[in-house]
């Protein structure tokens, strides 16, 4: 288990090289000028000696590989640059805003977990019935909702209508509230159908079945023969909404005021400012593959056979 | 057993967030801004936003509302015949923030600390020309010029980057690699900084001027224009100011129908117009861009799309620009005599409704906007469906800014929206800029047969040292651009203000990049 732990770590290396020379390449390849838009924000016309100077003072006039090679030495000693717009160095500021992100991924994740799986459970028990009908709903509404327009109708409610909660920015918990409820909407309405899906599948198995002509009460055949065997599909979909949650996080913060990382990107990615997409992208990236990792070495932990399997071939 | 766990967790909600209120009256004023104020070099630009430097920082003289100069931290000055030196007479009575004096030497210090950086200023013409900035007394300065520039007064009245910092804050000598801290001679100070949250501004006591009411401006960072209307609504934000799109104008105007808020418009600030490309396409032709001047209509484009937040622009310049109150005669909407001018001119079309043709060309511009600005996009459908009404087909094309820009350097268009610079630039910096092969203006007139002249007249008009000359010059090379049509005036843009009844009445700065929260005055509850 250790080594398949290292192996996949390792392997993490050469994965992160080719996303930042995709990444590079795929910012360079667009029509856009980052000069052009430093000089907007600055509010200075665009000459062709302005532009010529910008360039240069950004470091776009060398040429791509000179420029990649560059940020990529850099990078290694965990240099990602100066951003364009803010003139402040990326890492740091990075580094400062993902707390805040990370906090309000955490809060709807957990959101989504808790409440993703009674419903879920709910919907399996009561199947075809009306609690079955109303998750369905839910996971309707959630799948079909964007999340930005929810977390308006949210403000509208809780923060206009009624006064209960704050509108915007990161304080005590009142403040999360609305955000991670938008963020995880979506996801926990798919989780819960999920779940109750797999508990389907899984309470129509013989083994189940077995377990209740040995007379085990309806309860413990649910909790430990049907659903620590649906775990799986929904350890996955976890793992996925983590990626999911963090994207959210982009639209979700500038709404809701959330001092995070993905407003930042926003800001980065509207001004074509290089180093900070960069950065971003490249710590989502290490983000998701570090989520993956987890979710595999979930599965091992929950499933025997996933486990003892890995250690056969080795 | 729910009920006490439900009331328990509002209680618990309602402990955790304290519902904001409004400033404290007499205390701080909450604003908003879509990004942080940044470091305040007031020699550098972008992050630094200009309305905070022009907070913190003030210039040797002010531009007023209606276009004339008056005295600032320069009490008065003097200008030599030939117009290449300037002497100003500074103010005695002024220190930064943290004592120290402004005097003359301070003045060339930050001047030469400009100049240091000449290349990052070029694109403003008073960087070029100053050659020199000397001390001639304690309280003296005098700024000597290549060639005569009337606009030297307009040009240092800017934001940026004409201002002063206290010279102990220089680094390395000057002030291109940052200052240690933004100490200004300005009514406010920033105190504080939160990165992705606010930065705080306080009144300077010491300040020279008189005092502002309000003792903080807490400026929160909020980039989303309906947030902030949300912030505005639930308390957060007590005042919503800008030219950029702080709100949308719908949502502006839901404000104003309320009657609880002051809501109110500037005058004209700068003007949204299209550039009409008479080197290109169907037109060169003269009547093509006379009849567009007459198929749009501007009033109801603003009543629907901007919902009464800018207003009708019938020449390139608002009459309280210097120079501009031309008494030019504007080109009504008159779809009749737009029909008329293009089949005289040869357009003609089969059945009322068709697209016109003229020796077998369709007579089909395309229009060019920021595909992501939605109120660009609306009128350009606007614009559109009125051509169309007069037999003139229209391409959009919504791209990226950049691509946009793209295209005005290089004349790759029929239609262009294009924007003069608002106070102090307009119209000098602005008109000085149509010689610029880069400006959509230059690519518009480019088809002209007076284009030579036109510029000759422009570089003219910067250097004359003669009142009533400048204004025949002005006179002339507006009234050409106007009767040929170059442009299409659409709106002249103006600055919104939306305040709690508290914050009272809100005046406006003459220039869109200062907001006079130094003028606010607190109402009485």
């Amino acid at each position: 288990m250790a080594s398949f732990i290292l192996k996949r770590i390792l392997l993490l290396v050469p994965m992160l090289l080719g996303a930042s020379l995709v990444i590079f390449l795929m910012l360079r390849l667009g029509p856009s000028n980052p000069a052009m838009d430093y000089l907007r924000l600055s509010r200075v016309p665009p000459t062709p000696q302005a532009l010529e100077h910008t360039r240069e003072m950004l470091g776009l006039d060398r040429p791509l590989a000179v420029q990649y090679f560059d940020w990529l030495g850099k990078a290694g000693r965990l240099d990602f640059g100066t951003s364009y717009a803010l003139q402040r160095p990326v890492l740091p500021d990075l580094l400062h805003f993902l707390p805040a992100t990370l906090q309000l991924a955490g809060a709807a994740l957990a959101l989504t977990f808790a409440l993703s799986v009674p419903l879920g459970m709910l919907a399996a028990r009561c199947r075809e019935r009306w609690p079955d009908q109303a998750v369905r709903f839910l996971a309707f509404l959630g799948v079909s909702m964007p999340n930005f327009w929810l977390g308006f109708l949210l403000v509208l409610l809780f923060s206009v209508h009624l006064g209960w909660l704050p509108a915007m920015g990161r304080g005590g918990l009142a403040h999360i509230v609305m955000p991670a409820v938008a963020i995880a909407f979506m996801s926990l309405a798919i989780n819960a159908r999920l779940l109750r899906a797999s508990m389907l599948e899984v309470a129509g198995q013989q083994h189940v079945r077995y377990a209740r002509l040995r007379g085990l009460s309806e309860r413990h055949v649910e909790r430990s023969h049907v659903l620590r065997n649906a775990w799986l599909p929904i350890i996955t979909a976890m793992g996925m909404h983590v990626g999911e949650m963090l994207g959210g996080t982009l639209i979700i913060e500038s709404i809701f005021g959330w001092p995070g990382v993905g407003r930042y990107a926003i800001s980065a990615i509207m001004n074509r400012d290089y180093p900070v997409i960069q950065c971003f992208t490249l710590v989502m990236v290490a983000v998701f593959l570090l989520c993956n990792l987890a979710v595999d070495i979930l599965y091992a932990l929950v499933d025997p056979r996933i486990r003892l399997s890995a250690e056969g071939q080795q | 057993m729910l009920r006490p766990i439900l009331a328990g967790a509002l209680i618990a909600l309602s402990i955790a967030a304290p519902l904001p209120g409004v400033a404290s009256a007499g205390e701080r004023l909450n604003f908003s801004w879509p990004v942080n104020v940044g470091s305040l070099n007031p020699h550098l630009y972008s992050p630094n936003q200009m309305f905070a430097q022009n907070m913190v920082y003030e210039p040797l003289v002010h531009y007023r509302p209606d276009g004339t100069i008056e005295p600032w931290l320069a009490e008065s000055w003097e200008a030599s015949r030939d117009g290449r030196i300037y002497t100003f007479k500074l103010r005695e009575d002024v220190t930064f923030s943290n004592g120290e004096v402004f005097d003359a030497a301070v003045a060339k210090a930050n001047f030469d600390a400009v100049l240091a950086n000449r290349q990052r200023h070029a694109w403003l013409e008073l960087a070029n020309q100053i050659v020199s900035a000397e001390v001639v007394a304690p309280f003296r300065l005098r700024l000597t010029l290549k060639d005569s520039y009337y606009p030297l007064l307009q040009e240092l009245a800017l934001p940026r980057p004409f201002r002063f910092v206290a010279p102990s804050q220089f680094k390395n000598g000057g002030t291109k690699e940052g200052i240690a801290a933004p100490i200004g001679t300005g009514p406010w100070e920033l105190a504080e900084t939160k990165l992705g949250e606010e930065d705080v501004f306080v009144r300077n006591d010491t300040y020279w001027g008189k005092k502002p009411v309000y003792h903080e401006i807490d400026v929160k960072v909020i980039p989303d224009p309906n947030t902030r209307a949300i912030a505005f609504e639930t308390g957060e934000i007590d005042l919503i100011y800008g030219t950029d799109g702080p709100i949308s104008p719908d949502t502006f105007d839901r404000f104003r129908q309320t009657g609880n808020y002051t809501a109110a418009l500037s005058g004209p600030l700068e003007t949204k117009s299209l550039a009409l490309n008479t080197n290109r396409g169907p037109t060169c032709d003269l009547a093509v861009r006379q009849a567009i001047n007459h198929a749009v209509d501007k009033d109801a484009m603003i009543a629907t799309v901007l919902y009464g937040t800018q207003l009708r622009a019938d020449t390139l310049f608002a009459p309280n620009v210097p120079y501009a109150d031309l008494g030019l005669k504007p080109y009504d909407f008159d779809p009749a005599e737009a029909k008329r001018l293009l089949e005289e001119d040869g357009w003609h079309t089969a059945s009322d409704g068709d697209i016109r043709t003229k020796d077998g060309q369709p007579l089909s511009i395309e229009l060019c906007f920021v595909g992501t600005d939605a109120v660009s996009k609306s009128m350009a459908e606007i614009i559109q469906a009125d051509l169309r009404a007069v037999g003139i087909d229209v391409r959009l094309l919504g791209e990226e800014e950049s691509s946009v820009f793209a295209r005005q350097h290089d004349g790759r268009f029929g239609m262009i929206f294009n924007r003069t610079w608002g106070a102090p630039y307009d119209p000098h910096a602005f008109v000085s800029s149509m010689r610029v092969p880069s400006h959509a203006d230059y690519q518009a007139q480019l088809g002209l047969a007076d284009k030579a002249e036109i510029d000759a007249e422009i570089g003219k008009v910067l250097v004359s040292t003669d009142e009533t000359e400048r204004q025949e010059l002005y006179r002339d090379i507006l009234t050409r651009l106007h009767e040929e049509a170059v442009y299409l005036p659409l709106t002249y843009v103006t600055a919104i203000a939306v305040a709690k009844p508290e914050v009272g009445e809100v005046p406006f700065g003459a220039m869109s990049s200062e907001i006079p929260f130094d003028r606010l005055q607190l109402q009485a509850r």
